[in-house]
């Protein structure tokens, strides 16, 4: 059985748990409760752990070709998971293709944020 | 679900949406289909080209003056649409026309899509002549998002090259909330008196994002 994508630990000790690349079920994490702890799977099978945040952020970066030999298939490209605290957020970008994590931190008044659509957060 | 894409080209009449008019468009099957860039290759090919064809075809680089490819064609290689063709010109490829390449979205994305070009399929180079070969800024593939206006003649457009000259189809916009039609007019500019004429390939390629 595949391994969901996330879990989430809410503040009142519910659980919620994520689906996969396709369909990752980000969307259907209740905005009625605060994320306690979350849990986001690696390329390696393994799970980060995030706690400490005021909110969370979640997307997938992909391609697809337009043109070329591998035209009309999506490839997965990074995987973003991101944690926002009062005075910064830190983001962890995943490149899929080679299973690197890359951490930053980042002022909440960042271009980045702003450009992120803000329908997402939870 | 995922958001999806689709991608899709105006054969009809370049001042219609797809929304409005989606019988002027073929939506393109990425595995099978491909753009032929060319001077006087034929509209309404009832047979795909052969290379001795395209090569007939082919722009001719001009010692004075930059030229810009005449035709885009879809090679269509179902040929069912309007009869057994394979190829299609693209309408309004280069002019002031607003609804040329359409990219279709299903649903919201997380960020503004963008138009990139590069070498291969793994996006990493850009090196090619037809790509600055490796200046982007020098890119013969000049892009202009139409989805909030029409491009107005002549344009320039960006250069697109590699993760640096990338083509936003959300007119600056941002992410979208909604799903929605985005389009783009684009063009091939070969400099005047350019050095090294080819057959290159190169790769189209639209990133977005989705939750």
């Amino acid at each position: 059985m595949n391994k969901p994508l996330f879990q989430i630990v809410f503040e009142d000790n519910t659980n919620f748990n994520g689906g996969d690349y396709q369909k990752t079920k980000w969307l259907e994490i209740s905005t009625d409760k605060k994320i306690r702890t979350l849990f986001y799977l690696l390329p390696t099978g393994d799970y980060i752990g995030l706690g400490g945040y005021e909110r969370f952020y979640h997307m997938v970066e992909c391609t697809k070709d337009v043109t070329g030999d591998k035209a009309g298939i999506q490839n997965l490209e990074f995987d973003y998971i991101i944690g926002q605290k009062k005075d910064y957020t830190t983001i962890y970008q995943i490149d899929m293709k080679t299973g690197c994590i890359n951490v930053k931190d980042i002022k909440n008044d960042d271009e980045f944020l702003k450009k992120l659509n803000p329908n997402f957060w939870r | 679900m995922a958001t999806a894409l689709n991608v899709r080209v105006n054969y009809v009449d370049a001042t219609h949406t797809y929304s409005g008019h989606t019988s002027d468009y073929i939506t393109m099957d990425l595995v099978n289909d491909y753009f032929i860039w060319s001077k006087t290759l034929a509209d309404l090919m009832t047979h795909e080209p052969t290379s001795d064809e395209l090569n007939a075809a082919a722009e001719i680089i001009d010692p004075a003056l930059a030229v810009t490819v005449a035709k885009c064609l879809l090679m269509d290689y179902s040929h069912d649409v309007g009869g057994s063709y394979y190829t299609h010109l693209i309408q309004g490829m280069g002019l002031n026309n607003q609804y040329v390449y359409c990219f279709s979205f299903d649903g919201a994305t997380a960020t503004e899509p963008q138009l990139e070009a590069w070498d291969t399929s793994a996006h990493t180079t850009h090196a090619k002549n037809v790509l600055g070969i490796a200046t982007p800024a020098n890119s013969m593939i000049k892009g202009v998002c139409t989805t909030a206006a029409l491009p107005g003649f002549p344009w320039a457009g960006t250069a697109l090259a590699g993760a640096s000259n990338v083509l936003l189809l959300n007119a600056a916009l941002g992410a979208l909330t909604i799903a929605k039609d985005l389009y783009s007019n684009l063009k091939i500019v070969i400099p005047a008196a350019y050095t090294t004429p080819a057959a290159e390939t190169f790769v189209l390629t639209v990133r977005y994002t989705y939750v």
